[in-house]
């Protein structure tokens, strides 16, 4: 329907173009006519006919009314011999009149069809324009989403960020490089670095972190199990020196490679310190104890020996009473004299009698893991290091056999042979100072602690001299710590020597043997 | 100075010391009874004579210290002279404001044990004395009738017989028989004797 209706509208419109064709001669014609008796012009009027038929009517109007134009002209107005009887041929003037009429038409519908397809042209650009306007419009949208969506994910972000801030805990991130990328305020209060400061800071070299154990065996933990806790020692950024117990957390992207460490801090510096000095008390506490009980020991040796002392003293008194009597009664000053004897006898059998008690008290046998009293004393050795910039390290064996000792003696030896190593490495400018204490077993199944330090080493002359008694190389020694613990050591069946390292320093070793079964 | 009859108790729980001391004091003539505790102290009858306690601080169950107030609390007069190997001043304040005679660390010197238990002997034998005298004097007074007693404590009291027999309603020669009865059953020889007597007894008299 619509086609045959478009069909119809489309005949219709050409119909009129030829009426209008037709209709506009007619008018040149009329006009032409009644303006003759003013004017000897007679094609102008027919000329517009046929441009405005080519015009609207495209080719056939046009020649229709070219044709139509050209028999009114020839018609009516060409000068014939007939007409006018001037006797002027009139063919050259129509044959020209239908010549222009067809270059008037030509021109004017080629015109039209170019103004056409210039609109055509037009309204092709003005629909691509439109189009791409949309498209535009539509990814514009698209983009406003996206940025919305992202919008949201940084909300949340940010979001987790200041709960991160709001912990007490220091909570900072650093990539695989060690490059910190996040520094949450809890950071900021126990280091002093701004955000803005520690972000892009490789974190162990501004902390100038202090690990328990090598870097590598912690990285090696780190990156098999996804996790690692110890205790570091890290600088603020005024130099001081803070304990911190410390979580690392390794995050993972899609591939398993790790890309970024969480390390969570807590500041324990004064309650390591408490420790400490609770530790220091305690074992002043048992020093001390270890001291009452020998002056109570006394007391009552002092008390035991006096007796018959008091009782010697009587018996003499006596004894020479008798004697001075008149007469003098010997049988008494006899048996007083008896009384003398029997009385020192008493006395000197009770100064053996403590004789072997002192002979068997030290060293007090208790069952030790030799582990344990090391890290008491490192507990207590640790301020001493921390204050002479040295890092204390420990590698414990696990499998070590219990021992049978004195804790206090032996905690005294080693604690003489840490500060020996501390003090000899003040002695150093230049170099890592670095102080290991460790254990493992010996050939014979006991078990042997080294410490090693960075210090200056040894010299073949001190190296014989070293367990001699008031030989000393310090200015304020005595020369008697290595003397004393050697004979500690002996004491405990074991051994104590020194080495000096391969590179610089020197390592003090001792020996003790499982269970104390060679101790005396 | 040698008494045969005073005894000298000593506890300690040592045994060459007990038997040392023991030789000490015989050896100047007293007698001597020796205990290893205070317990056994406590348990043994003891004589009626002259004594002193040379008593050890330390003893295993009751120690020195308490014993001396255990005495006390039981009335036992004796006088102490503690011996300690190691003394210390609270213990000795102790013991010397509990009526301690002599405090002495062994070892000590034989002549301060020896002084000390003579001074202790004296002290002793005086107590017994007055005691014995007051026992004496009591037993006389009980002896007086209720009359007489009554006359002894105003003559006492410094009144004159008129006055006497002005206060209790009767003649002066009754009086004067009631008077002569008081000073013999006292065995007063004077006045003064029976005011001596009566301040004694706890008779109250004119200062």
């Amino acid at each position: 329907m619509l086609k045959l209706d478009f069909l119809a509208q489309r005949v219709s419109h050409t119909i009129w173009q030829y009426v209008l064709a037709v209709v506009s001669v007619g008018v040149a014609l009329v006009v032409t006519n009644s303006l003759e008796r003013y004017t000897t012009l007679r094609t102008p009027f027919f000329f517009l006919a046929i441009i405005l038929s080519a015009w609207f009517g495209r080719m056939g109007p046009g020649l229709l009314a070219v044709g139509l134009s050209t028999l009114a002209v020839d018609y009516y107005f060409a000068p014939t011999a007939s007409g006018s009887g001037s006797g002027v041929d009139g063919r050259p003037f129509i044959l020209l009149f239908s010549l222009s009429g067809l270059i008037a038409c030509w021109i004017s519908v080629q015109r039209r069809r170019a103004e056409e397809a210039l609109k055509r042209v037009r309204d092709e650009l003005e629909t691509r324009v439109e189009e791409q306007t949309s498209d535009l419009r539509r990814a514009s949208e698209g983009l406003k989403a996206e940025i919305a969506e992202r919008k949201r994910g940084e909300d949340v972000l940010r979001e987790r960020a200041n709960l991160l801030d709001l912990t007490h805990d220091t909570v900072f991130v650093r990539d695989a490089n060690n490059v910190i990328t996040f520094w949450n305020s809890g950071a900021e209060r126990l280091y002093g670095w701004t955000r803005e400061e520690a972000v892009g800071q490789v974190s162990h070299h501004l902390m100038q972190t202090i690990f328990p154990a090598p870097l590598e065996k912690i990285m090696l933990e780190l990156n098999s199990t996804g996790r690692w806790e110890g205790e570091l020692i890290q600088a603020q950024r005024d130099g001081t020196q803070v304990v911190v117990a410390s979580r690392w957390a390794l995050q993972l992207d899609e591939l398993g490679k790790p890309i970024a460490v969480l390390e969570t801090n807590n500041d324990i510096t004064e309650r390591k310190r408490s420790e400490e000095s609770l530790h220091k008390a305690q074992t002043e506490l048992a020093h001390v104890t270890r001291v009452a009980t020998l002056g109570e020991m006394t007391a009552s040796i002092a008390h035991e020996v006096n007796q018959p002392l008091g009782a010697v003293v009587n018996n003499a008194s006596a004894c020479l009473r008798w004697l001075a009597g008149q007469p003098p009664n010997l049988e008494e000053a006899r048996k007083s004299a008896a009384l003398i004897i029997a009385d020192s006898h008493r006395a000197s059998e009770i100064i053996g009698r403590i004789r072997a008690l002192a002979k068997k008290a030290p060293p007090r046998k208790e069952w030790l893991d030799i582990n344990e009293t090391i890290l008491e004393v490192i507990a207590l050795a640790r301020s001493e290091a921390q204050g002479n910039r040295i890092a204390l390290q420990t590698q414990l064996s696990d499998d070590l056999p219990l021992i049978r000792g004195d804790r206090i003696q032996l905690q005294q030896v080693i604690l003489n042979l840490i500060i020996n190593a501390i003090e000899a490495m003040n002695g150093v400018a230049e170099g890592p100072r670095e102080l290991k204490v460790g254990s493992g077993k010996d050939d014979s199944q006991g078990v042997r602690v080294a410490v090693r330090d960075s210090g200056p080493g040894l010299d073949l002359e001190s190296l014989d001299h070293l367990f001699t008694a008031f030989y000393t190389t310090k200015p304020q020694g005595m020369g008697m710590g290595l003397a004393i613990s050697r004979s500690i050591i002996e004491a405990h069946g074991g051994r104590l020597w020194a080495t000096a390292n391969e590179h610089r320093g020197a390592t003090f070793q001792f020996t003790l043997p499982a269970g104390g079964e060679r101790m005396s | 100075m040698t008494e045969a009859d005073a005894i000298v108790f000593v506890v300690d729980d040592d045994e060459g010391m007990r038997q040392s001391l023991k030789n000490l004091i015989g050896s100047v003539g007293l007698r001597v009874e020796a205990f290893a505790s205070a317990q056994e102290f406590l348990r043994s009858k003891l004589t009626d004579v002259p004594g002193c306690l040379v008593l050890d601080v330390r003893l295993p169950g009751l120690s020195g210290l308490d014993l001396q107030k255990r005495m006390a609390e039981a009335g036992i007069e004796i006088p102490i002279i503690f011996i300690t190997g190691h003394g210390d001043i609270p213990m000795t304040v102790q013991a010397m404001k509990a009526g301690a005679v002599e405090f002495l660390t062994k070892p000590f010197r034989d002549q301060d044990l020896l002084d000390a238990i003579q001074q202790a002997l004296e002290h002793d034998r005086k107590t017994r004395e007055q005691r014995a005298e007051i026992e004496k004097l009591r037993s006389r007074l009980d002896s007086l009738t209720p009359r007489e007693r009554e006359v002894m404590g105003l003559v006492v009291a410094g009144l004159l017989n008129k006055q006497i027999a002005g206060e209790l309603g009767t003649s002066e020669t009754t009086i004067k028989i009631h008077r002569h009865q008081v000073m013999e059953k006292m065995g007063a020889g004077s006045l003064a004797e029976l005011v001596r007597m009566a301040d004694r007894l706890g008779i109250p008299t004119p200062k």
